[in-house]
């Protein structure tokens, strides 16, 4: 683990030498170095954007796919069988799809009977957008979750005249969210890693920004090579530390159990 | 960092009040600029990434063509200017939403849009699809036959290239792609509209290109206002602004400013509206 | 495949005449031709992305058997850029970044890239999805029972063979369920390819419904077409790993 820490940085450290050396080799053109050097501010105003959905859309993933999956397990079919169909759905489409269909079938503005309109602007759509792919893993999750637990918990429990969902709620439960935390730590990098698609619909995160900028900066191809690291970086430099946490917290669990 | 914490603190809070509190007044008809006024602020809408009309300085401010229009706007009003951020996809919605109280967007003025709002008249631009190429690639329309061009997604236009040209549009989810493409040799010439290439051209980063052709045709570009303000006090008004603009020459000041392009049309606009005072002159 | 279309054709003109629901890819044959392009490159660019996913996968696995620490490092620092940064902007570095670099033909006038926008997607989507194939293969080797190696060198084999005919093949064995759920995301992530233009189904819709604006309807087809490709690789990797399950190893 530490040895894949350090090679992670070492990487990083190589390639953020190599790349200005090659990118100044080749065209002509602005240093593209220097001119991202001025628009970082802009950028970073855009990433926390990304940050805002990521944030957002798990909050309404974790509430949304708690539910979804507690209806999975439930023993009523009507329950279940829908739940499912509509986990594995959404599991089995990709988010690029999900998101346009979200952008294009849900109206700008939505009326609410006795309440007065909703204004949904495009990133509040993509925050929903995204939020729809983690809320049916976190239902598939949690159902595999309680899959887990051996058959023989189940069978104290009910010994000791626990309703079912008496048992799910003090016996069952408590011991998926251990496991399952690691799963949703993952799932949350994953939904950072996928709020970049928000920038085709025209939400000005992190990548449109930085898009918005190289056209402001003259589009010159000197900038693209930077820009475009800029951007990886970023990322990266904020999902590496939850991917560490994950894994550890994993690990432990691992060694735990 | 300052700055990124109080995005940051300043959009979880806009999503908690969108969600949950945001409920968008209606406009009764004709009392808009009383309303503009009164609030001391007038809304203006206007693309984000469209040099050199409206597009983003490194600091986050907004600058072009449009945005000169519309700081002149709230500078006869007397009222403060607030630039609203819109998309060709949203933006007759937010100008029916009251989100913003006009509109200075690159839009075409097409008859099923008058339907929605009031697009005032005279046109503010006219523009239409052409081509950006390198020098001496192709001297006609017909040249594109069989090759690849450099598109945006979801440009209305996108399917005429096709269909009555038979060139292979490839499609980028924005204008800056499409022109790293064009640049990277990826397509053989830029699918847009002419006053986009022209001020490209004359921005002097792209030695060795040209609009070959003609645009295809020219279709006037409209500011609006919301439907019932039409004829109403914003709708008369911003009409008058467009008139003088023409007629006064800041248009022809203002193409200059921008370098959007040696374009006939301004000129002949200007030719057009300009009140001849020559009988003013008693001698 | 225009006889597909005179076959179906009929009904959905049908049903457009009758309903005003438009799905004119499947009877307007020149939007047809859209949808059959764009069917051809999503399927064309899942397959070679999976393949090369899989070739580095084991590359970088076997590297990670060498002695060398260098080469150890080099690909655990690979792994981690490329597993913690988004694979959109990897697309848009590979393609418009290290793209502006690649060889070009010259085609008369405008130059024609060595690599394609297909080839670039199919390089880096084959590149991220290895970075998880990697892990997945390093685990597996790791979960060879040392006792069957030994046993192949005791009867005379060199470490490269042993690697080639015992480790790998009882690795992919051990490992397939956790590469069947990579590679099944990586399916859905090559829809990425949209956004550096290669002509793959979203991209060809969008075509479409931006100049006959049958926007729901095109969502519809373009949803059905990934949810029902997606699901076809998983039941086909799913048998696989029926097929190859060893026996008395289930973890």
């Amino acid at each position: 683990m530490k040895s894949f820490a350090r090679s992670g940085v070492l990487g990083l450290v190589c390639a953020f030498i190599a790349a200005p050396a090659y990118a100044a080799d080749v065209s002509t053109g602005p240093c593209g170095f220097c001119v991202l050097w001025d628009w970082i501010p802009f950028i970073l105003n855009g990433f926390a954007l990304n940050v805002v959905i990521s944030i957002l859309a798990m909050m309404l993933a974790l509430v949304l796919g708690i539910g979804l999956g507690l209806m999975q397990i439930s023993e009523s079919k009507l329950a279940s069988v829908p739940a499912r169909f509509v986990t594995q759905l959404l599991r089995n489409a990709p988010w690029i799809v999900i998101l346009f269909m979200i952008m294009s079938l849900i109206p700008y503005r939505i009326e609410v009977q006795g309440w007065g309109n909703f204004i949904l602007s495009d990133w509040i759509k993509a925050t929903f957008a995204f939020s729809l792919p983690v809320m049916a893993n976190v239902s598939e999750i949690l159902r595999g979750a309680v899959a887990s637990v051996p058959k023989g918990q189940w069978e104290s429990a009910e010994s000791l005249a626990f309703s079912r969902g008496q048992s799910l709620r003090w016996i069952i439960l408590p011991q998926c969210v251990k496991q399952m935390i690691p799963h949703l730590m993952n799932w949350f990098a994953l939904l950072v890693l996928a709020t970049p698609l928000a920038s085709i619909i025209g939400v000005r995160e992190a990548v449109g920004s930085a898009q918005a900028a190289m056209e402001s900066a003259g589009s010159s191809p000197t900038l693209l090579i930077p820009f475009y690291f800029f951007l990886m970086m970023i990322f990266f430099i904020f999902i590496y530390p939850v991917a560490i946490w994950s894994r550890r917290l994993e690990r432990n669990y691992a060694i735990n159990s | 960092m300052r700055k990124l914490v109080s995005t940051l603190c300043s959009g979880v809070l806009s999503a908690v009040l969108s969600a949950g509190l945001l409920a968008v007044p209606a406009h009764a008809s004709g009392d808009h600029m009383k309303e503009v006024l009164d609030r001391g602020t007038i809304r203006i809408g206007v693309l984000g990434a469209l040099k050199p009309w409206a597009y983003r300085s490194e600091d986050g401010n907004m600058q072009g063509f449009d945005i000169d229009l519309a700081s002149r706007i709230a500078e006869s009003l007397g009222v403060d200017l607030e630039l609203v951020e819109v998309t060709s996809v949203n933006r007759m919605e937010f100008l029916q939403q009251g989100r913003v109280d006009m509109l200075l967007a690159g839009m075409y003025d097409k008859a099923e849009r008058r339907k929605i709002i009031g697009i005032v008249e005279p046109a503010y631009g006219a523009s239409g699809p052409s081509l950006m190429a390198k020098k001496g690639l192709i001297s006609s329309w017909d040249d594109i036959k069989g090759k690849p061009v450099c598109a945006k997604q979801g440009v209305i236009y996108n399917s005429i290239a096709e269909t009555e040209f038979g060139a292979t549009v490839v499609a980028f989810t924005g204008n800056a792609e499409a022109k790293e493409g064009l640049r990277s040799g990826k397509c053989v010439a830029w699918f847009y509209d002419d006053t986009i290439i022209l001020p490209e051209l004359a921005s002097g980063e792209w030695d060795g290109y040209e609009m070959p052709v003609e645009a295809l045709n020219s279709n006037p570009i409209g500011a609006a206002v919301a439907i019932e303000e039409q004829d109403g006090a914003l709708g008369v008004f911003l009409s008058g602004m467009i008139y003088r603009w023409h007629s006064d020459g800041t248009f022809l000041e203002l193409e200059e400013k921008w370098k959007v392009g040696p374009s006939s049309w301004y000129a002949k606009e200007h030719e057009k509206l300009h009140w001849d005072t020559s009988y003013l002159v008693s001698e | 495949m225009d006889a597909i279309l005179t076959l179906i054709a009929p009904f959905f003109r049908d049903l457009y005449e009758t309903t005003g629901i438009n799905f004119n890819v499947f009877y307007d044959p020149y939007q047809f031709k859209r949808f059959l392009i764009g069917a051809e490159n999503s399927i064309l660019l899942i397959l070679a992305a999976i393949l090369l996913s899989v070739i580095v996968g084991v590359a970088g696995a076997a590297i990670q058997q060498s002695r060398s620490t260098w080469l150890r490092w080099l690909v655990g620092g690979y792994i981690q850029l490329f597993r913690n940064t988004p694979p959109m902007v990897q697309l848009l570095f590979f393609y418009f970044g290290l793209g502006a670099y690649a060889p070009q033909v010259d085609m008369g006038g405008y130059y024609q890239p060595m690599v394609s926008a297909f080839g670039w997607a199919v390089i880096a989507l084959g590149i991220f999805g290895g970075a998880f194939n990697v892990e997945i293969f390093r685990s597996g080797i790791e979960a060879v029972p040392k006792a069957t190696l030994e046993a192949a060198e005791s009867l005379g084999f060199k470490p490269w063979q042993t690697f080639v005919y015992f480790t790998l093949p009882l690795a992919f064995r051990i490992c397939l369920p956790a590469l069947t759920t990579n590679l099944v995301s990586l399916a859905k992530t090559t829809s990425l390819a949209y956004v550096i233009s290669v002509p793959e189904m979203a991209n060809m819709l969008n075509q479409v419904w931006s100049s006959t604006f049958n926007i729901p309807e095109m969502m519809a087809v373009l949803f059905c077409f990934y949810v029902g490709v997606v699901w076809l690789l998983a039941a086909f990797l799913h048998w696989l790993e029926r097929r190859l399950r060893l026996r008395g190893y289930s973890k």
